[in-house]
């Protein structure tokens, strides 16, 4: 349930870019989660739904745009997408992989009115 | 209209952390961010790592609970700073509650601060306090499939411990099965065999924890 603190940190996040901005209403949040992060999306959408009530993004559609785990092996060199998180080299097996992307929890963009 | 953020959702948890981290680089202290699920053992570890070190490096330490403050009450039996955070409803700490802690806590008279984290294997790893290192326990009634199952928190940590390798004969669990498994998720893990509860492998425990004190004292001077 680390979903709940993540969405409270979202909405401060889009309020304060909102408010910045003199809109009135937050109509669409997109964020961009890295599978690393864990992220279940069903459970973010409820969480958020519930603490936004009553505030300028009281019903705003929450987007999210899941980025797959990118990893580059150290010792071959070879850049690959790593599936079920199983950090191995496609091509020479090497373990020693650096992450290269699917590590960010980040609010693109909102739609204000 | 749209309005471009760009911001990391974790960015006001991160900058507290930086700023924890910052006060503990001032008090010279190791601080172990300590993960398990609940009941693998972090308190009964935190009571054997009390009296391996007793009279010998100082140690504080902050503990999480969603509720009672009975994990601080079997810590204090050692004489060791300890400071209950009761999270309510939340499942980890943060790095905002971690620096709530910190205030009561003389850190110039600690060396090493364990965090015991609040019982869980995934939300903890997410969130960041300031720590040098995680370290988390897998006891081995859990099953030996939990890193297939919850890789962040392996691929976050430094070292894996394994507990109650006292009850082994008793379950399932496959142990170079659990480690394989653990080493996929993060080929650097370190691992090692414990029994909190009848003291095997607690020096190595121990080495391991006195060698990263010294490693992060030496890394502070020469900075």
């Amino acid at each position: 349930m680390h979903e709940l603190s993540i969405a409270q940190n979202i909405l401060d996040i889009v309020v304060a870019a909102a408010e910045k901005e003199g809109a009135q209403k937050i109509t669409r949040i997109t964020l961009v989660a890295g599978e690393t992060r864990a992220i279940v999306p069903e459970q973010l959408t409820f969480c958020f739904e519930v603490i936004a009530g009553g505030t300028i993004a009281d019903g705003a559609e929450l987007d999210l745009e899941i980025v797959p785990v990118r990893g580059t092996c150290r010792g071959c060199g070879e850049g690959f997408i790593v599936e079920d998180f199983l950090y191995i080299c496609p091509k020479c097996q090497g373990r020693d992989i650096e992450i290269t992307g699917g590590t960010e929890l980040r609010i693109k963009d909102i739609e204000v009115d | 209209m749209k309005v471009n953020v760009m911001v990391d959702v974790m960015e006001a948890n991160d900058r507290i952390a930086t700023a924890s981290k910052e006060i503990f680089d001032r008090n010279k202290n190791l601080v172990v961010n300590l993960m398990s699920s609940p009941g693998a053992g972090k308190t009964t570890l935190l009571e054997r790592t009390a009296e391996a070190f007793a009279g010998k490096v100082r140690l504080g330490v902050i503990t999480g609970d969603i509720e009672t403050s009975r994990d601080a009450e079997r810590i204090e039996k050692y004489n060791i700073p300890v400071v209950q955070l009761t999270t309510v409803t939340a499942c980890h700490l943060d790095a905002n509650m971690v620096a709530s802690a910190l205030p009561h806590l003389d850190l110039s008279q600690i060396d090493i601060l364990l965090i015991e984290n609040v019982g869980n294997l995934v939300c903890p790893a997410e969130f960041k306090v300031g720590e040098d290192c995680k370290v988390m326990i897998l006891s081995v009634t859990e099953g030996d499939e939990k890193p297939l199952k919850y890789p962040l928190m392996f691929r976050e940590s430094s070292l894996l411990i394994i507990n109650k390798i006292d009850l082994l004969p008793f379950t399932n669990f496959n142990m170079d099965e659990a480690k394989a498994n653990a080493l996929k998720m993060n080929p650097n893990l370190g691992i090692m065999e414990v029994s909190t509860t009848t003291g095997q492998g607690i020096e190595d425990w121990i080495s391991w924890l006195k060698q990263c004190w010294q490693n992060r004292v030496e890394s502070l001077r020469s900075a």
